[in-house]
């Protein structure tokens, strides 16, 4: 085949492999040894995100997620934080809609302590889950939105697209920041209630990457996990299955103080996990990933439309993918201008296809960035977890990118063909106000300078 | 407490026996063009991590022409005596590489990372580019657009808003670091093809600059690969060049950036201080772990563990400019963004945390976590190709000799906590930071002036 060259032999694995395992709890774990470096990386991935959460009580996926640093049985305070550290390693956790995880990468000789401080919170965090760190971390939370959503040009975007394109009710339909007014409603009950319901061994993995000895790693984990007790009664999330495509163009409007005019979009496409995941991926890659892409050469360097335009994919398992078009205009274009470029392009793109040397460079980027995702024993120990937890099976991780690779030039114009049309998407547009008036003695003290 | 009941509790386990780690030491060489080449073989390092050192630094640009650097180090990617802009940027992403390439104070600073059977070919277009960029009118037109369109986003960031009034507080009008690294409105207008030729047939020589190349060497005959591309490039011999010193006003003072109706103060205090050439720096950076390093540093502690004033505020060192004969300088800062309604409260638990600092200092223990975990994530933070090149660069960049990480992780672990105190409190002494604020100058000024962490004064956003 002229096309999917690899730039390793085997495509991005570098010979890795993992193994299996599950302990009489549930608790699934999932080990792979690389002995490069004197460090291993923990991961462990809970399979709840905001997509289990009711009407009412949004963001508490994420604010839970907070409270997990604040101590459990045998941890006092900021201990999970200060031991990791102390030990010289590194720490965190994030929530999506569709998990949550936590990690840890140490030097090889404290692996245990990242073992020993995941099972005491997997299986003691009530014991120390008190309304002083709930009303402190509900505080750092509601800044953490302001600082990353509030307080930013264009920082609620992605919230309101995302209210676009799933509709009011479904799952995904809010993101797992929350809203303000949910935060605030949310109380240490539900708290209690949330960890009680998804914080069990039987609904996470557990992954171990790095430079272990896995029969003793495998010791440790069953020392100090196996006791955990199982428990059922997490409720199936809601159903996250939509119509392939939106069936009419969805539309919103935002004026607002905002540094430029922005078109962006959201496509419904296909549930990761599939070929047509794959080529949709390869089919935004053409068309706007990098500075080779088909937008980018029409809007930034053609038609100097644009300052930045580009696609991404955000990966769904439990609900439609999203394709995320983000266009900044120039100067005093007007949008419709740059709405018409984009629809002749993919317009285009459904015809044709994209060409040899497309594919051929969509298929380096991508293989690229999973030699940097697997390249690390953290990224190799995320990505084990997640084909675990949303597709069942680890090993998927160490093919993906084969997979990738073969996924053809017709496949990606067909999905294009399908999925990126205008009446398949959810579009935000960006119209700019005037700033409010400024305080009155700043012209003088402006002037003065 | 049923929860406790159910499960088996075992003591904190000890740590295991420590492998040894060193941080790698390059190979140097130079080529017969005089390009200097450091090298280093990362096994299993599959994505290969190449970084090219211009000494093209800011301060070289000519009067009015701020922002000829960045123009400049953008033009690289778009086109060479082969190729076209978009051939160009084509072919690069064909090899599944990426090429970054930005000015700063130090200098011009190209970072190319490729999966290592792509090297030769990705390093040939890099090679291309330094040996026969096109700077061709028209693309250079584009650059100085699209860096204009760029400019009011960077303005509406109020991190970036905020970094740009602190520098124009510290640093004297005449000093280029007064300005911002990538030019004004009013000087990128200037820029044309002229003026990026200009500046490169000025600055940028094979003699003055270095290559780094980290990654999986396996197999790569490096010597011939640098021979047929770097070494194709050709230039005169340098002329010494006279850097002048780094000096800031750090006199006690206030300014507000006014944002009416931000939901959101950002915080950027800060001074200049020791560079990495001062034998204080190991203890600088260790004070200022201990002081805002992370989330259970000093600061974050009480304003967002114990208040929940803030996602998370910082304290850090960053160098500026480094070289053996002290004219170099870092800059030292707290930033961090708090709720408006508790700017007040949060600017003054901050220098509380600073007041309680300089008059009872670092606890042992403080300081030997603080080191456990700036030499312990030493291991961590090198896995990658791209992240040891990157630490080699800025030493080559420094003017630090190939070892000097590596002796650092010696000095941090023979700091006393007396050493890290005394650096943390001159780093940070309260009466002498400038204090930016960008947000709502209505909520937030009276409280502010409350305070008696010096004079208020309020400008407009823009």
């Amino acid at each position: 085949m002229p096309m999917g060259h690899t730039a390793t032999d085997q495509a991005g694995t570098g010979g890795l492999t993992a193994t299996e395992h599950r302990l009489a709890n549930g608790l699934r774990v999932v080990l792979s040894e690389d002995h490069l470096t004197p460090v291993a990386a923990v991961c462990l991935w809970y399979d709840v995100g905001s997509r289990h959460e009711v009407k009412g009580r949004t963001g508490l996926a994420h604010l839970f997620e907070h409270l997990m640093f604040q101590g459990s049985g045998q941890v006092k305070g900021n201990g999970h934080f200060e031991l990791v550290q102390g030990a010289g390693g590194s720490l965190n956790g994030t929530t999506s809609f569709e998990r949550t995880n936590y990690f840890e990468t140490m030097p090889t000789h404290q692996l245990e302590l990242a073992l020993w401080l995941e099972a005491d919170r997997m299986g003691s965090l009530l014991a120390a889950l008190d309304d002083e760190s709930m009303e402190n971390q509900r505080d750092v939370v509601k800044n953490e939105r302001r600082q990353r959503y509030d307080n930013v040009p264009y920082g609620t975007a992605f919230e309101r697209l995302t209210a676009l394109a799933y509709p009011d009710g479904h799952p995904y339909h809010h993101t797992p920041i929350g809203s303000m007014a949910d935060l605030d409603a949310a109380t240490l009950e539900d708290a209690r209630a949330f960890f009680r319901t998804y914080y069990a061994p039987n609904n996470a993995v557990l992954s171990v990457v790095g430079d272990i000895d896995p029969e003793q790693t495998l010791a440790w984990i069953e020392k100090y996990f196996g006791s955990i007790p199982t428990h059922d009664g997490k409720p199936d999330p809601r159903d996250g299955s939509l119509p392939e495509v939106i069936g009419e163009q969805l539309r919103e409007v935002v004026e607002e103080e905002v540094p430029a005019r922005a078109l962006m979009a959201a496509y419904r496409l296909p549930h990761d996990g599939t070929r047509a995941c794959d080529a949709a991926d390869l089919a935004l890659t053409v068309l706007g990933g990098g500075e080779s892409s088909r937008l980018y050469n029409r809007l930034v360097r053609r038609d100097r439309t644009a300052v930045a335009a580009g696609f991404g994919l955000l990966r769904l398992a439990g609900a439609p993918s999203l394709g995320w078009l983000d266009v900044k205009t120039s100067g005093d274009v007007e949008v419709p201008v740059i709405e018409a470029a984009i629809d002749e392009e993919l317009a285009r793109f459904a015809e044709e296809g994209p060409t040899a040397e497309e594919m051929e460079r969509a298929q380096a980027q991508l293989e690229r960035e999973w030699l940097d995702r697997l390249g690390t024993v953290a990224g190799r120990a995320d990505e084990l977890c997640r084909f675990a937890v949303l597709f069942g099976d680890p090993q998927l991780a160490l093919t993906a990118v084969q997979r990738v690779l073969e996924i053809t030039s017709d496949e990606v114009r067909e999905v294009a063909k399908a999925r990126l049309r205008p009446d398949n998407r959810a579009v935000l547009v960006y119209e700019p106000t005037a700033p409010e008036a400024t305080a009155d003695q700043d012209e003088n003290e402006e002037a003065a300078q | 407490m049923t929860e406790l009941a159910t499960m088996e509790f075992h003591p904190q386990p000890r740590a295991g026996e420590a492998k040894p780690w060193a941080f790698p030491a390059p190979e140097r060489g130079t080529l017969a063009n005089g390009l200097t080449v450091l090298h280093c073989h990362r096994p299993g390092q599959q994505v290969v991590a190449v970084e090219i050192i211009l000494d093209a630094p800011l301060d070289a640009e000519p009067a009015g022409l701020d922002g000829v650097a960045t123009i400049m180090a953008r033009a690289f990617s778009e086109g060479t005596d082969k190729h076209s802009a978009e051939e160009f940027a084509a072919e690069l992403e064909r090899c599944g590489a990426t090429l970054d390439a930005h000015a700063d104070h130090p200098g011009v600073r190209l970072s190319l990372e490729v999966p290592v059977s792509r090297l030769p070919k990705a390093l040939g277009l890099v090679a291309d580019a330094l040996r026969a960029p096109a700077f061709a009118d028209s693309e250079v037109e584009r650059l100085v657009r699209n860096r204009l369109d760029e400019i009011p986003h960077e303005l509406a960031n109020p991190s970036r808003r905020a970094a740009k009034e602190l520098s124009k507080e510290l640093f004297p009008a005449t000093a280029r670091m007064s300005r911002p690294r990538q030019g004004t409105a009013e000087t990128v207008e200037d820029i044309d093809s002229a003026a990026v030729r200009a500046f490169y047939e000025k600055h940028v020589r094979p003699a003055t600059a270095t290559a780094v190349v980290v990654g999986d060497l396996t197999g790569v005959d490096l010597e011939s690969l640098l021979g047929d591309t770097l070494g194709a490039w050709t230039g005169s011999q340098a002329q010494p060049r006279p850097v002048p010193p780094v000096t800031a006003d750090d006199a006690g003072r206030v300014v507000v950036v006014d944002r009416p109706g931000a939901v959101q103060t950002q915080l950027l205090i800060g001074r200049i201080g020791a560079d990495r050439h001062d034998r204080v720096w190991a203890a600088q950076v260790l004070g200022t772990y201990c002081l805002g390093g992370t989330l259970t540093s000093r600061l974050d502690r009480v304003l967002r563990e114990e208040k929940g004033y803030t996602y998370g505020v910082r304290a850090f060192g960053q160098v500026l400019r480094s070289a053996p004969d002290g004219s170099g300088a870092a800059m030292l800062a707290i930033s961090g963004s708090v709720d408006t309604p508790n700017t007040g409260p949060a600017l003054d638990d901050l220098w509380k945390v600073l007041r309680t600092l300089a008059a009872e200092g670092l606890t042992d223990a403080e300081r030997d976590v603080a080191v456990q975990n700036l030499v312990g994530v030493a291991p961590l933070k090198y896995e990658t190709a791209a992240a040891v090149a990157s630490t080699l660069a800025d030493q080559v960049e420094q003017h630090l000799p190939d070892d000097y990480q590596a002796t650092l992780y010696q000095q941090l672990a023979a700091t006393g906590t007396v050493e890290a105190t005394a650096a943390a409190v001159n780093a940070f002494p309260v009466d002498r930071l400038v204090t930016v604020l960008v947000g709502d100058a209505a909520q937030i000024k009276e409280a502010v002036e409350a305070l008696g962490i010096g004079e208020v004064k309020v400008v407009a956003a823009e």
